[in-house]
C-alpha cells in the first residue's frame, strides 16, 4: 500500500489548495477557463515570466506538496503526454519566421518534456531521482509505477504528478485526431506518497497497472477480483454498468491526456470526505486499446 | 537478482549495425561531416547516410513512420534478433528520445505557417509515446510499453528503468535504450544556445568550442536469469549498477562542483558493489561543450581521486545523439568489454588546465577490462550513470 498525504490539481475547476471539493463539480462548457491560483505565491517573478503554463501547474503544485509535508522528496517522477507544447510551438514559429543567426533559446530548452519535473527539482533544490515519463494517455500512470517502485525500493514522500497543456492548434485535429466534443484543456495534479500512514493521509493506494491491446472489460474484471468497489471513475463512459455510482472525470477535467491523473484526485477527495465509500476503481481508457487501471481505498490510521 | 544484457543494437554515424560500429571504433574512424540535409547542411553533424526511403528498403520496414521510429526499429530488431516472443516471458519496451517523431512535425509545421496545406494525419506520428508503440508494434511486444524523455539522459533512463522493473518481478525480459533523429527543431535549438562546434569536437580540450550533434539509435536486452533458463540466450554483460540524480543548479549549465554527476557515480557503484578502483574505463558523457567536460572533470576526481581510471568520450565518432547516446554508448561499452576495448578520444591535444585530466589517445585491444562506467548527463540537470560488467 502507499500513503496519498497530499494532492493538489490545478485545473478549470475550483480545485487548487482545496479539498471536499467532489460534491461543487459541474461540468465543463465549451467556455472554460484555467482557474490559476496566484502564481507570485510559489514562484518568483523574474523565473515566473518566462514560465508556461505547464511549468507555471507543476512548480506550484509540487511547492505546494512539498510545503505540506516539509520534507524533502525522496523521488520526483512526472507524466506528461504532449509535453511543453507552448513553447514547443513558439520555437517551432521562432525557427520559421526569424531569419540571422541570434535566436533566442528560452522557448527551446523549456520545450523538451522533462522541464516540468527538472524545474521542480530546480526551485526545490532537490538532488534526488527525477524522472518523466510520456507515453500517450497513459503517462500518469506509468509515472505512477515508477513513484510505486521507488517506495518498494525503499524510498519515502515520493512527488508523483501529470500535466498536460492544450494549445489553440489543437482545434486544427478535432474530429480527425482526436474524436472528442469536449473542451480541450490545461490542467496538472501532483501528489505525495509515502510508505508509511501519516496523521495526514487518509487515502490508500492499493494498485496500479497498465495494459496494451488486451480485452477491456475482462482485464477490468481481473483487476478489480477480491474488492468491493463503490464507486468508478472514468475517462469516458463505457463501464458504465460497473457500478450505480459512476462519474466520467472528462465532464469535469475537459479532455486532456493526463485526465486519469485529475480522476486520482477526484477518488482521493471522495474517499476522504464522502462516508458512504470506501474503494474507487479509477479507469483511464482514453486511448484506443490501452487502459490504465488504479484502485484507491479509504485508510484512516 | 543479477541483471544480464542478451542483445545489443546500434545504428549511427559509424555504422548500421554493431559489427560496422566496431569496425569504426576499431579504425578510429569519426561517422562525423558536413550534413548533408537543408537543415543540417551548415553544420558537422553525425549523421545517418541514407534517406527515410531507403532505410525502409534496407531494413524491410514497411510501415511510414518518424526518422526517430525508424532508427529505434532498426537498432531494437537487431538487438532483439536472437529473442522469440514466449507466453512465459513477460516482455516490455523502454525507449528514451527527445525528438520523438518532430522530424515529421516539424516539416507540416512549416506548410501550416505557410499556406495551411499540412497534413493532418502526419501529425500522428508526433509524439515520443508514439515512436515506442511504433517500435513495439513492429516486435510485437505487448506487455508493457513505456517512454522516457529526459534530454540527454533518456536512454540511460531507460535502461535502470527497466532493470528495477526485472528486479520488482514485473516483468521478465525488456529492451531499453533510445533513439534520436536530426531535426532542424533541435539543431535551431542547439544553435540558439551557441554550443556547436564549427569543426570536429574535442571532448576534454582545452580549446573544446562546443558539441556536433548526431542521430541514432541503441538498445539492449535485458532479462532475468530465470528468463535466460527459458529462452536459452548467452549473456553478453551484467547490468551491475544504476542511478539518476539531479544537479538542481541551473536550466542548463552542470555545476562547478558537479553535485548530480558525483552523486550518480556514487550511488551507480553502490549499486553495482563495487569501488571506484574496479573501474576499467568510463565511457563518458563528454559533448564538447566547454560546461559539461569541466564539470563531469570535477565530478570524475570526485569519485576516483587521484587514481582516474581510463577514460573517454566517444561523441567524437558519432556526434551528441541526444537522447539515444546513453543506449549507443552502451552497446559501445559492452564492445569494449568483449574485446578489452579501450576506446580513444579523438581530436585531443591538450588537457583542460583546470582539471589536468588527459582521456586515452590511442585505440588498444586486449586490456583486462571488468567493469565500465558510462555517464548520461541531460538538460535540467539530469545526471544518470550505468555500470556494465563482464559475465
Amino acid at each position: 500500500m502507499y500513503f496519498i498525504q497530499h494532492i493538489e490539481s490545478i485545473s478549470c475547476q475550483n480545485t487548487f489548495g482545496r479539498t471536499n471539493f467532489w460534491n461543487e463539480l459541474k461540468p465543463l462548457d465549451s467556455q472554460c477557463a484555467l482557474l490559476s491560483p496566484d502564481y507570485k505565491n510559489y514562484i518568483a517573478p523574474n523565473t515566473l515570466r518566462r514560465l508556461s503554463t505547464i511549468l507555471r501547474i507543476g512548480i506550484t503544485c509540487a511547492k505546494a506538496c512539498s510545503e505540506n509535508i516539509n520534507k524533502d522528496f525522496d523521488a520526483i517522477s512526472v507524466g506528461t503526454s504532449l509535453g511543453c507544447l507552448t513553447d514547443t510551438e513558439k520555437f517551432l514559429v521562432t525557427i520559421n519566421t526569424v531569419s540571422g543567426d541570434i535566436l533566442s533559446p528560452t522557448a527551446f530548452i523549456q520545450s523538451t518534456h522533462n522541464t516540468i519535473a527538472g524545474q521542480i527539482s530546480l526551485e526545490l533544490k532537490n538532488h534526488s531521482y527525477n524522472m518523466t515519463h510520456t507515453q500517450n494517455c497513459l503517462s500518469f500512470e506509468t509515472a505512477l509505477l515508477d513513484g510505486m517502485l521507488c517506495i518498494d525500493e525503499g524510498k519515502n514522500n515520493v512527488l508523483v504528478g501529470a500535466a498536460d497543456e492544450s494549445i489553440s492548434f489543437m482545434e486544427r485535429l478535432r474530429g480527425n485526431l482526436i474524436d472528442t466534443p469536449l473542451p480541450f484543456t490545461t490542467l496538472g495534479t501532483f501528489f505525495v506518497m509515502s510508505n508509511q500512514p501519516t496523521n495526514q493521509s487518509k487515502v490508500a493506494l492499493l494498485k496500479s497497472s497498465v495494459f496494451f491491446n488486451k480485452p477491456e472489460a475482462e482485464t477490468i474484471e481481473n483487476f478489480i477480483v477480491n474488492h468491493t468497489v463503490d464507486a468508478v471513475i472514468e475517462t469516458g463512459d463505457r463501464f458504465l454498468k460497473l457500478s450505480s455510482n459512476h462519474s466520467n472525470v472528462l465532464l469535469y477535467s475537459g479532455y486532456n491526456q493526463s485526465a486519469s491523473a485529475f480522476a486520482f484526485h477526484l477518488a482521493v477527495d471522495r474517499l476522504t470526505y464522502d462516508g458512504n465509500l470506501s474503494t474507487i476503481l479509477v479507469i483511464n481508457n482514453l486511448d484506443k486499446g490501452k487502459l490504465g487501471l488504479t484502485l484507491l481505498q479509504k485508510h484512516v490510521s | 537478482m543479477k541483471i544480464f544484457v542478451t542483445g545489443i543494437g546500434v545504428v549511427s554515424a559509424i555504422g548500421m549495425n554493431v559489427e560496422e560500429a566496431l569496425l569504426s571504433l576499431r579504425s578510429q574512424k569519426t561517422g562525423i561531416s558536413k550534413g548533408t540535409q537543408p537543415f543540417s547542411e551548415r553544420f558537422m553533424v553525425g549523421e545517418i547516410p541514407y534517406s527515410n526511403a531507403e532505410l525502409m528498403e534496407k531494413f524491410k520496414l514497411k510501415d511510414f513512420s518518424s526518422r526517430t521510429a525508424l532508427l529505434g526499429k532498426i537498432a531494437a530488431k537487431e538487438a532483439f534478433t536472437n529473442h522469440t516472443l514466449h507466453t512465459q516471458i513477460r516482455t516490455g519496451i523502454i525507449s528514451g528520445t527527445s525528438v520523438g517523431g518532430m522530424d515529421v512535425s516539424e516539416i507540416e509545421y512549416k506548410k501550416f505557417l505557410k499556406d495551411g496545406t499540412d497534413s493532418l494525419d502526419a501529425y500522428s506520428h508526433h509524439s515520443s509515446g508514439t515512436t515506442t508503440q511504433q517500435i513495439a508494434d513492429e516486435l510485437g511486444i505487448t506487455e508493457y510499453i513505456n517512454t522516457i524523455s529526459t534530454a540527454c539522459s533518456s536512454a540511460v533512463n531507460a535502461i535502470m528503468l527497466g532493470a528495477r522493473m526485472l528486479q520488482s518481478g514485473q516483468l521478465d525480459r525488456v529492451l531499453v535504450g533510445g533513439t534520436d533523429a536530426l531535426s532542424s527543431f533541435t539543431i535551431s535549438g542547439f544553435r540558439s544556445l551557441m554550443i556547436f562546434d564549427e569543426n570536429w569536437c574535442k571532448p576534454f580540450d582545452e580549446e573544446r568550442k562546443g558539441l556536433n550533434l548526431g542521430e541514432g539509435a541503441g538498445f539492449l536486452v535485458l532479462e532475468t536469469e530465470q528468463s535466460i533458463s527459458k529462452s536459452g540466450i548467452k549473456p553478453l554483460a551484467i547490468l551491475s549498477g544504476w542511478s539518476n540524480a539531479s544537479d538542481a543548479y541551473h536550466q542548463t549549465a552542470s555545476s562547478p562542483e558537479a553535485i548530480g554527476a558525483t552523486r550518480s557515480m556514487k550511488e551507480a557503484l553502490s549499486v553495482a558493489k563495487l569501488s571506484p578502483s574496479d573501474i576499467g574505463y568510463i565511457n563518458a558523457h563528454g559533448t564538447a561543450t566547454p560546461n559539461n567536460d569541466l564539470s563531469e572533470s570535477v565530478g570524475i576526481k570526485n569519485i576516483f581521486g587521484t587514481n582516474i581510471p581510463p577514460f573517454s568520450s566517444t561523441k567524437s565518432y558519432t556526434g551528441h545523439t541526444l537522447a539515444a547516446s546513453g543506449g549507443i554508448e552502451a552497446v559501445f561499452s559492452i564492445l569494449a568489454l568483449h574485446h578489452g576495448m579501450l576506446l580513444p578520444n579523438l581530436n585531443f591535444k591538450n588537457s583542460i588546465s583546470e582539471t589536468g585530466l588527459t582521456p586515452i589517445k590511442e585505440y588498444s585491444e586486449g586490456n583486462n577490462i571488468h567493469h565500465i562506467l558510462s555517464n548520461s548527463f541531460g538538460f535540467g540537470g539530469n545526471n544518470s550513470t550505468i555500470i556494465l560488467s563482464k559475465v
